[in-house]
């Protein structure tokens, strides 16, 4: 009798591969497209690095909800919170050392991050979840992509340091502009809450797959409203147009999230006494 | 600075962290977050629907370290672009109660809704009535929390930034109201039908009460009750932890020399043991008041 699911794997309509493949080729080339198009059309298109970052947040949502469903319950802001410290470390490590390879060569190392973490939960904590390893891998990965995407989307860039001509910054790159300034801390608390929220809000023995992943991405839009705010004072990035765009996706999020609640709640009434003891049994 | 001027803005800011423990408690205790959630989520699967709001936004800490981030981020934006403070610090309150509603309502949504096999209804008046109390108190707590922060950066020229030190405030904030507050919601008022003191009894659990002294009960009915002493004690203690860990350092100032940042140190450390000590003696004495818990063969000889 677990709050938390069923104690098995969960039942799953879209394949998790498909949403593995989703989550890395969606945030990579959300993140790329943004580099590249804000050189050269404008500043503009930095919100395609925010619409990376919702392809992590899906993607990680998606993991959460598999390795949840053995049980987790209150394990489940944990998992998030560890999700996106682990992507921290990884983007700060992978952007500064990586240059243009930066975003692939952070998600490689929160990837490995996520296997020791995953080895350790199972060979040392003996927690014995079948797809601990697996999980905890695209968890760290999902948690890197959304930190990356985010940043990009504030910055227009995912440049590390600061671009000095003539002992003139022409360029703010993350540390100084993402790091420094603290928005990383929204980053990580935004993007973490955007993974473990989700499931954590639909736990309970009827939870959807798709119920959840839709709510994944009116989250997702709010990170990405939230990144929009900051890149409006920023030069390389604009947040009118991120603002816009995350509003319409935390619409379209939230309507086809609440039809999907209306659709599997037990019943849905403007008010009323509690269900009688005959409708109980 | 004067040691007179630090004083007066650290009595500020212990005011506002005050205010801020009191409305953070009072907001988990609406929507029933936290540690009084398990039973509120256990309820309908032993049989006991009930019109409370579930509110499961994650532990108190992360919800408050949410709310409290976004705030200070966007009070830092608009202060970059010139924005007055005390315009910067409401409107970043603003977008964090908005953000919170949003969580809200989908775990209240979401959580209700994965519980169809045990006939758990959705009740959308809850949805109207308790979603603008969770955003107030949000936005009291959230306001407040910038206050400390932004006198924090401005007057004692704190090295970390607005939206870091939002975030770590918002932190301590949730921990306290979760550690502090959640004791008098959970055992005194989900479990008012069982005798004082008696413990969780495994049979009890999920039997919450739910009806009130006329209709049905819920969330508001519970930040009304806690309002009377888990909110003050929450605020109290929080004040306390502000109030406490700045004054050691305005009086004993580090960057005059560093002989006072070692009294600093040992003034925490001598707090600390008194506090253990004076917590050690209430609780002994109120053992001695009220005596042992009784054991069940004295309850059935009574």
């Amino acid at each position: 009798m677990s709050a938390g699911g069923g104690g098995g794997g969960a039942h799953e309509a879209i394949p998790q591969n498909n949403i593995i493949a989703f989550g890395v080729i969606g945030g990579l080339v959300g993140i790329y497209a943004a580099y590249f198009l804000v050189d050269m059309v404008g500043p503009y298109m930095s919100f395609l690095g925010a619409l990376g970052a919702i392809c992590g947040i899906i993607w990680g949502a998606a993991a959460v909800r598999r390795v949840a469903n053995y049980g987790l319950g209150t394990g489940v802001p944990s998992i998030g919170m560890l999700a996106l410290g682990i992507g921290v470390i990884a983007t700060t490590f992978g952007l500064a050392v990586g240059g243009i390879a930066g975003p692939v060569v952070a998600l490689v190392f929160a990837s490995l991050i996520g296997l020791v973490v995953g080895v350790l939960a199972n060979k040392v904590l003996n927690m014995g979840i079948p797809i601990m390893v697996q999980s905890m891998i695209e968890i760290a990965g999902a948690g890197a992509i959304t930190i990356v995407g985010l940043s990009t989307s504030m910055m227009g860039t995912f440049v590390f340091f600061d671009e000095i001509a003539n002992g003139m910054i022409i360029s703010q790159g993350v540390a100084s502009g993402v790091m420094t300034t603290g928005y990383i801390a929204v980053i990580f608390i935004a993007g973490g809450l955007a993974i473990l929220h989700p499931f954590n809000a639909n736990l309970g023995p009827d939870e959807k797959q798709d119920r959840t992943l839709m709510l994944a991405l009116e989250k997702g839009a709010i990170a990405m409203i939230i990144a929009g705010i900051v890149a409006s004072i920023n030069e390389g990035a604009s947040g009118s147009l991120t603002i816009l765009i995350g509003l319409a996706l935390w619409y379209i999020g939230f309507s086809g999230f609440y039809d999907r609640v209306k659709r599997d709640a037990y019943d849905v009434v403007g008010t009323g006494m509690l269900p009688s003891k005959e409708e109980l049994e | 600075m004067e040691p007179l001027t630090s004083m007066g803005v650290l009595a500020l800011m212990g005011a506002a962290a005050t205010i801020a423990g009191a409305s953070e408690d009072l907001e988990s205790d609406v929507g029933s977050q936290s540690n009084p959630n398990s039973q509120v989520q256990l309820a309908p699967q032993m049989m006991y629907p009930h019109r409370i709001y579930n509110k499961a936004v994650s532990g108190e800490p992360p919800s408050n370290a949410l709310m409290c981030a976004i705030g200070g981020t966007t009070a830092s934006v608009l202060m970059t672009t010139g924005a007055s403070p005390i315009l910067a610090l409401i409107i970043g309150s603003i977008v964090a109660a908005a953000v919170h509603g949003t969580y809200s309502v989908t775990s209240y949504f979401g959580r209700s809704a994965s519980q169809k096999r045990f006939k758990q209804p959705i009740y959308l008046d809850l949805i109207r009535s308790h979603t603008p109390v969770i955003m107030g108190y949000a936005f009291i707590t959230t306001f407040c929390i910038l206050v400390v922060s932004y006198l924090m950066v401005a007057v004692m020229a704190h090295p970390f930034s607005l939206p870091l030190l939002a975030f770590i405030w918002g932190i301590a904030v949730g921990a306290i109201g979760s550690s502090t507050g959640d004791v008098h919601y959970g055992a005194e008022r989900e479990f008012q039908n069982v005798e004082f003191g008696s413990g969780l009894n495994a049979a009890n659990s999920g039997n919450i009460v739910r009806k009130a002294e006329s209709g049905l009960r819920n969330g508001i009915d519970n930040s009304w009750f806690c309002a009377k002493f888990g909110g003050p004690a929450t605020g109290i203690a929080f004040g306390m932890v502000v109030f406490l860990s700045g004054w050691i350092t305005v009086v004993f100032d580090p960057s005059i020399s560093e002989v006072m940042g070692w009294e600093s140190i040992i003034a925490g450390v001598a707090m600390v043991l008194l506090m253990v000590m004076w917590n050690r003696k209430i609780e002994v004495d109120a053992r001695n008041a009220f005596g042992p818990y009784k054991s069940d063969e004295e309850e059935v000889a009574a």
